[in-house]
């Protein structure tokens, strides 16, 4: 078995034999990845952040929006290109970072990057700015007076999670207010995020100062109180149980953005469900199973399927393990360690307890399948799958009447999947919307948000800046001591 | 052996007693051989499979009859969760002599429940296992027991493990230090100042986080004891959330340093509800110690997603076939990871809390926020 070996991390200013580095080992299909991690003392951490900020003032607060759009592009563009030797080292350590399938890896790659392109960014950020310039000067305002958006000296990010990219979003977000960047990466994926800040450097040298990545093993307080109280907001990614010590961390006068782990589901109305269609759907079905193997926030844990079309719900349950088992040629699932085959083989046997006590319930899949389809033949309370290609599949009367069910659990809401006819597709939004869910894409597309989308339902541009303006007053006032004044 | 019971015109009753016998014989026979163990396990099987419809379901579901399990390793391991939903006797519940239950830390608050027609066979099998790994040699010692006594938790299989314990082996002047109040430092302290004085060995006896607070209060108070030389310690169940973890190998040196006992003396059981048999270590001077049992348990290690054992030397989930099960279900699927190692296995943590790889809601931190 042959052993690679990769170096993580953005640090300006820092020499590799000023830091201290930790390795972190991955063990994938046929090889051994050994990543080196840069870590900072608290003390380093304050001068980074120190550098950072004055970098970013220097020098990124006095580019345009559109100025950095097209660094971001530029940076995209490399990423996107098969033979540029940054994708070329994306595609050869993800697969063995995070497990997943290669191939999987590369196609998920662009599909993603392509969402940060010129033409989508600039849509990017109209979504949270009818006037993009607001970004780069102060710009009237109908009401009378000025005012620009500011973003943070400094924003840090402490990513989580192994869905390769995730740290691009806020990277990006932060890049676009102008701000100082300074993140933590994700110990499950600790290379993405490191990469994307050399190259945007290497793209536009002038950057080299603006932003920065590093590690520390997370619960550290006292590098998280160090870097914390640099910051102006602190934007987190994680489970509750890891972002609820972070939070406490965080200076009383910083802001805090926590995005909390998700839970997102499909229904299938019995519109979908007609003998030709009914396939379709459970191809694009199992398409949002197979992605990156449930890990992602907007990745289904169970179908709602609706009783009276042509197919039974029973009958796409069965569909659905077909495309799972065709999926697995294709893309096959990653090989799980111990602890997670574990949770999965406990889901699996609470499902077959189930068989004993649930009439009309099913499962797919057996022992050393690396798929399970679970059915049950009406109603049940919301529980999560055990991911890693598990799903349920629970035939409903009618889609709404889960309603109730999924909103006693509002804040885990999500993406919905959502495979129904236009007037349905408006009501049940309308009743999901006020359940909690933030985003309902087609089924086939849960795993791919488009750009500019509102995470968990938030703006991802407009909760980092604040608006300064200039009051009609002042601007009164100001006339009253020009020197042309009579 | 007797036959198989299918083919025996015995009473309910007096079937029971013939399987009990033979399971008495074949415990009391020290160094049994694999040879003898196989029969007796197909014999539970074949009269479990028979003689318990949910655990018969739980078969044919997985493909597996009397028919077709030929050995030990074949009979279908059930999932520890199961003694949650379903019913596993052989005998009706109403006419179990006791019925140990889970202590209901997750799932909500349903608990496991372990039907024992006759505590015969339990009680056999805890005393010869115990005489042999923890009192070693020695009939009686003096006991002092960190747990409620069995009037306090009728169904807790360590409050009887322990009351078992003192029944059999405990010198005169063995006595209990938990109740309601709480743990009774004060008494506890001065008893162990006499053992000090008068030479005689004394066993404190109880869950591992009840030694916690032990050690927590005499901290406080700043005291420290040298039991005498035969002195020694059980511990068992870990902290469950009862108190702050500490890293195993610091537990133990601190409980050497504070009660002047060697930590070879300080020995671990492990055991659950679900099983009528336990492991010891022979101390924790070495760490991870070597866990095993007695001749009438057998473990493997499994992969919980194929079920197929694991290569010796490989992580995998702890499968139990405890033949003192009679009633139950002789295999059990734990929660528990572990290494197969010379002698025995090695005790790896619990398998429960796979963190989250990615940022999907795990099942852990939905059921955490159900519940509270």
């Amino acid at each position: 078995m042959t052993t690679l070996h990769a170096v993580a991390g953005y640090l300006p200013g820092f020499k590799a034999e000023d830091l201290q580095w930790q390795t972190l080992r991955f063990q994938g299909r046929g090889a051994t990845l050994d990543v080196a991690v840069p870590e900072l003392s608290p003390a380093q951490w304050v001068v980074l952040a120190e550098r950072v900020k004055q970098g970013s003032r220097a020098y990124l607060k006095t580019l345009t929006v559109s100025q950095i759009i097209a660094v971001v592009d530029r940076a995209v563009a490399r990423l996107l290109d098969p033979k540029d030797p940054y994708r070329q080292e994306a595609e050869r350590l993800l697969p063995l970072v995070t497990g997943y399938d290669a191939e999987m890896v590369r196609l998920g790659l662009t599909a993603y990057l392509k969402t940060f392109r010129q033409p989508q960014l600039q849509r990017f950020v109209s979504e949270d700015f009818a006037n993009p310039k607001v970004l780069d000067e102060f710009q009237p305002r109908p009401k009378g007076g000025f005012a620009k958006a500011f973003g943070p000296d400094l924003l840090v990010h402490i990513w989580a999670g192994n869905v390769p990219g995730l740290p691009l979003w806020s990277l990006i977000s932060g890049l676009l207010v102008k701000s100082g960047s300074v993140g933590k990466l994700p110990g499950a994926e600790p290379l993405f995020a490191g990469w994307f800040a050399r190259l945007l450097v290497e793209v536009d040298p002038q950057l080299a100062d603006c932003l920065a990545v590093g590690w520390w093993k997370g619960g550290d307080q006292s590098r998280e109180q160090a870097l914390f109280a640099q910051a102006d907001l602190v934007l987190a990614y994680g489970g509750n149980a890891s972002l609820e010590p972070i939070r406490r961390q965080v200076p009383i006068t910083t802001r805090f953005l926590a995005y909390g782990h998700k839970l997102s589901f499909g229904m299938i109305s019995r519109a979908a469900l007609d003998s030709r269609k009914a396939q379709t759907t459970a191809h694009q079905a199992a398409y949002d199973v197979m992605r990156y193997d449930q890990q992602g926030c907007y990745s289904p844990h169970v179908f709602y399927v609706e009783r009276g079309g042509k197919v039974s719900p029973r009958d796409f349950s069965q569909y659905l393990a077909h495309e799972l088992v065709s999926f697995e040629h294709k893309f096959p699932r990653r090989v799980l360690p111990l602890e997670e085959a574990a949770s999965v083989a406990s889901w699996h046997q609470a499902q077959e307890l189930k068989l004993f006590t649930l009439s009309g319930a099913a499962l797919m899949g057996e022992a050393g399948t690396p798929w399970r389809v679970a059915y049950a033949d009406g109603p049940q309370p919301l529980a999560p799958s055990a991911l890693n290609r598990t799903i349920q599949v629970i035939a409903v009367d009618r889609l709404d009447q889960v309603i109730p069910e999924i909103a006693r659990h509002r804040a885990f809401l999500q993406t919905v999947g959502l495979a129904a006819a236009p007037a349905e597709l408006f009501a049940l939004a309308e009743q999901l919307g006020q359940a909690g869910v933030t985003r309902i894409s087609a089924v086939g597309a849960m795993t791919a948000p488009e750009a500019g989308w509102h995470h968990d339902g938030r703006f991802n541009l407009l909760d980092l800046i604040q608006m300064v303006e200039i009051e009609q007053s002042a601007e009164l006032a100001a006339e009253t001591f020009a020197p042309y004044v009579d | 052996m007797n036959a198989p019971d299918t083919a025996t015109d015995l009473s309910p009753q007096a079937l029971i007693a013939d399987i009990v016998d033979d399971l008495l014989a074949f415990m009391a026979r020290e160094g049994a051989s694999d040879e003898a163990f196989n029969p007796l396990a197909l014999r539970l099987f074949s009269h479990q499979f028979q003689h318990n419809p949910a655990f018969q379901r739980f078969c044919r579901q997985r493909g597996k009859t009397p028919r077709t399990v030929k050995t030990w390793r074949d009979i279908p391991a059930v999932p520890i969760s199961a003694f949650k939903a379903l019913t596993l006797s052989c005998q009706p519940p109403s006419s179990t002599d006791r019925v140990f239950m889970t202590s209901g830390t997750t799932q909500g608050d349903v608990k496991g429940k372990h039907y024992h027609p006759t505590l015969a066979v339990y009680d056999y099998s805890m005393r010869a296992n115990f005489s042999r790994r923890f009192m070693q040699g020695s009939d009686k010692i003096s006991m002092g027991i960190l747990f409620p006594t069995e009037e306090v938790m009728p169904n807790s299989s360590l409050a009887h493990y322990l009351a078992l314990a003192v029944q059999t082996f405990g010198a005169a002047g063995s006595r209990y230090f938990l109740s309601q109040q709480g743990l009774d430092t004060p008494q506890l302290c001065a008893v162990l100042a006499q053992a000090e004085q008068t030479g005689e060995p004394y066993a404190l006896l109880g869950a591992t986080y009840s030694f916690v607070h032990l050690m927590d209060a005499l901290r406080q108070q700043g005291r420290t004891f040298v039991l005498p030389p035969g002195s020694k310690v059980l511990d068992t169940g870990g902290f469950k959330g009862q108190s702050r973890e500490i890293p195993v190998a610091d537990f133990y040196a601190q409980l050497s340093s504070m009660l002047g006992i060697p930590t070879s003396q300080c020995i671990n059981m492990y055991g659950m509800t679900e099983l009528s048999t336990q492991f010891y270590d022979a101390g924790n001077a070495t760490l991870p110690s070597v866990k095993s049992g007695p001749h009438w348990i057998k473990s493997r290690l499994v992969n919980p997603m194929t079920d197929e054992e694991v290569a010796h030397g490989e992580h995998g989930v702890l499968v139990h076939c405890d033949l003192a099960n009679f009633n139950s279900v002789t295999s059990i699927l734990t929660e528990d990871v572990g290494v197969a190692v010379e002698g025995g296995f090695l005790l790896l943590g619990r398998a429960e809390g796979a963190q989250a790889k990615g940022c999907s809601l795990a099942v852990e931190e939905f059921l955490r926020a159900a519940k509270a």
